[in-house]
């Protein structure tokens, strides 16, 4: 979306999330449980937000702060965030964050996000791992913000933003003020990878660790240990069977089917 | 409004901008009558939206007790605000036990924000609802999708969650349901601050993918991009449209309007082929609903498998060569 270029500069906080690899989730064959390997990595979608943050800075001027909640580890993923172009960094320091629910998460994060008093506050649209999309809307809902969320395009011109969105229905095209927070996905950018300059300036960059300003009361979810579905109906499944053969017997089964 | 008493389930119907209510909107009455069957009491049905009422009147006749509707002018495109304002206020009336929402792009926004404002708990997009000791258990994948989870809110009046779309059967109309009651509209300006300027229909894309009566869905099996011809080869035996999984398109092979799954297009063909597709639950919620769907992957513990009606496991690279061969042949 083409941006204006008029308007003041922006204080634009963008929510970072540290997550497991998906694509390294093995289960126990044993217990049936999942284990989490790999690397911690930025959650997908908040690499849009990241990028879509910097992008917004370059063209309006103003500041990029990046804000994680949990263990101390997280610290990487706001390191990440520094490298890529954002200005500073704040971690709030949260050890069982995994215990909490989205409603005491967003609660802990809204403490530290108001006293920023952005214009923009740009989250995930869902997390990798536990994917409940629920912390950015209930974000909005403590800071009193509008929600726009799947969005494919942003532009701000003076107060107005107008948003390009991704929904059912096709691509909508919706207006606000600032302030609001977006939820970023997929389509939003191409976000850039860290240049060797961004990662060596990172490290002089300011990363703040902070504790929660208020102790967080959780407890309105509690999940239950994670398992692995039970397999459904299925149907015919060929192993061991040459490729030839193979093509063979499915075309014969999508003839008896009548698919072809 | 008199209070439907303890036990009451509040489900949300949505309608779509051709102004039919959504499919999911269905399902979530088929979750919702389970519910309320276990607990006892009413379902009661909320439809929001601007010239809802015939669509309301057939959620109404899809077996809910109640009806109420919120039609208004200022909720045509489902604002977050607006929406989470008539939900709220409805909860407040209906006093509901349990309050189940479609896991749209909209619900998936109010919902959480309505927890948030009443400090109750809420699941996200679940696909499958109990009741236990007098308690919602709400049935979640987590991680990708390979497990699940079973999330429960004891001490939250009401119990929230929202339901991923193709999760549970429709449910059919019944009779000719209850008498519509309309719902105050009750908005501040705050409710306001987000306006829809337009919505354009999804730009068909050059392959068609909703309308194609078959699709080859490609995944990161292919190893690099230049191998999807192997996919667009059987697609055209096939007259088949092409599909992608976010793998690839992220990985820039394909482009955007070719993904299927969460984030990307759903399709229901009657033959969905996919290639190299791990079956990653974002990924098969876009094609589940397809009649019938064949696996080519080389892994046998491959997700995909689960909800194959024909599956080989091999090596892509041998099998869709010998089977664009083969249906060349006949064809021929
Ligand atoms: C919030 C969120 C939203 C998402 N939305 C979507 C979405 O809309 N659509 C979507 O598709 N994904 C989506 N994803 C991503 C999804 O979780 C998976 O990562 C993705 O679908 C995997 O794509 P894939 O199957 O191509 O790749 P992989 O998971 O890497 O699978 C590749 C498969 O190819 C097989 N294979 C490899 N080599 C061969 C060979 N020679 N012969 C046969 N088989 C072979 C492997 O066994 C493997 O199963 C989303 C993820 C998140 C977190
Ligand atoms: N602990 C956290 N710290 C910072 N941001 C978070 C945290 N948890 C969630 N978020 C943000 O909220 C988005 C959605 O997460 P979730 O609601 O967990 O699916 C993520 O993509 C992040 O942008």
């Amino acid at each position: 979306m083409a941006g204006g270029q008029t308007g003041r500069p922006l204080t634009i906080v963008v929510l970072v999330k540290q997550v497991p690899d998906m694509n390294a989730v093995k289960i126990d064959r044993a217990t049936g449980k999942p284990v989490l390997g790999g690397q911690s990595i930025v959650s997908s979608y908040d690499a849009y937000a990241i990028e879509e943050a910097l992008r917004l800075k370059e063209r309006h001027g103003g500041e990029v702060v990046a804000v994680a909640a949990g263990p101390p580890t997280v610290k990487d993923a706001l390191t990440r965030a520094l490298a890529l172009g954002a200005d500073r960094a704040i971690q709030i320091d949260v050890p069982g964050i995994n215990d909490l629910d989205t409603l005491a998460v967003a609660g802990l994060l809204a403490d530290q996000v108001r006293a920023l008093a952005p214009d923009l506050v740009l989250v995930g649209q869902t997390s990798d791992d536990y994917e409940t999309g629920q912390i950015g809307p209930q974000l909005a809902e403590l800071l009193d913000l509008p929600l726009v969320s799947s969005v494919m395009g942003v532009a701000v011109e003076g107060e107005r933003l107008t948003l390009r969105r991704d929904v059912e229905d096709g691509q909508q095209t919706v207006e606000t003020n600032l302030p609001a927070l977006l939820l970023a996905i997929t389509g939003l950018n191409d976000p850039r990878l860290p240049s060797l300059k961004g990662i060596m300036a990172a490290k002089r960059k300011p990363l703040e660790r902070v504790a929660p300003q208020s102790a967080p009361a959780g407890g309105r979810t509690v999940w239950g240990e994670p398992y692995v579905p039970e397999r459904g109906v299925t149907g015919t499944i060929l192993q061991d069977v040459s490729a030839a053969e193979a093509a063979k017997q499915l075309v014969a089964w999508l003839r008896e089917q009548k698919l072809i | 409004m008199t209070d439907t008493g303890a036990g009451a389930v509040l489900v949300v119907g949505e309608v779509g901008a051709d102004g039919a209510a959504r499919p999911v909107s269905f399902e979530v009455l088929t979750a919702g009558r389970r519910v309320a069957n276990a607990l006892g009491g009413p379902l009661v049905a909320l439809v929001m939206g601007v010239g809802v009422g015939e669509a309301a009147r057939s959620l109404g006749a899809a077996g809910a007790d109640r009806l109420l509707v919120a039609d208004d002018a200022r909720l045509a495109g489902l604002t977050t605000e607006a929406a989470s304002a008539v939900l709220a206020h409805t909860i407040r009336e209906v006093a509901p036990a349990v309050v189940l929402v479609p896991g749209t792009t909209a619900g998936r926004d109010y919902a959480p924000r309505v927890a948030a404002r009443l400090g109750v708990g809420v699941a996200a997009d679940c696909v499958d609802v109990a009741i236990e000791e007098g308690e919602l258990v709400a049935v979640r994948p987590i991680l990708g999708g390979r497990v699940q989870t079973a999330v429960r809110m004891p001490g939250s009046r009401p119990q929230m969650a929202t339901i991923r779309p193709a999760s549970f059967e429709a449910a059919e109309a019944t009779g000719a349901g209850p008498e519509p009651e309309p719902i105050a509209v009750d908005l501040a300006p705050n409710d306001l601050r987000v306006t829809v300027r337009e919505t354009t229909a999804k730009e068909a894309g050059p392959t068609n993918l909703e309308d194609a009566w078959a699709v080859v869905g490609g995944g990161r099996g292919l190893k690099e991009p230049d191998n999807f011809k192997l996919v667009e080869e059987l697609a055209e035996v096939l007259d088949a449209a092409v599909g992608a999984t976010r793998a690839v398109v992220d990985a820039g092979w394909r482009p955007h309007h070719e993904q299927i799954g969460q984030t990307g297009r759903t399709v229901a063909p009657r033959l969905y082929v996919a290639v190299g597709v791990s079956g990653a639950i974002q990924h098969n919620v876009g094609m589940q609903g397809s009649d019938y769907i064949v696996a080519i992957n080389r892994d046998p513990d491959a997700p995909i498998f689960k909800i194959a009606s024909f599956g080989i496991v091999g090596d892509l690279f041998e099998i869709v060569p010998a089977l664009t061969a083969e249906l060349r042949a006949a064809r021929s």
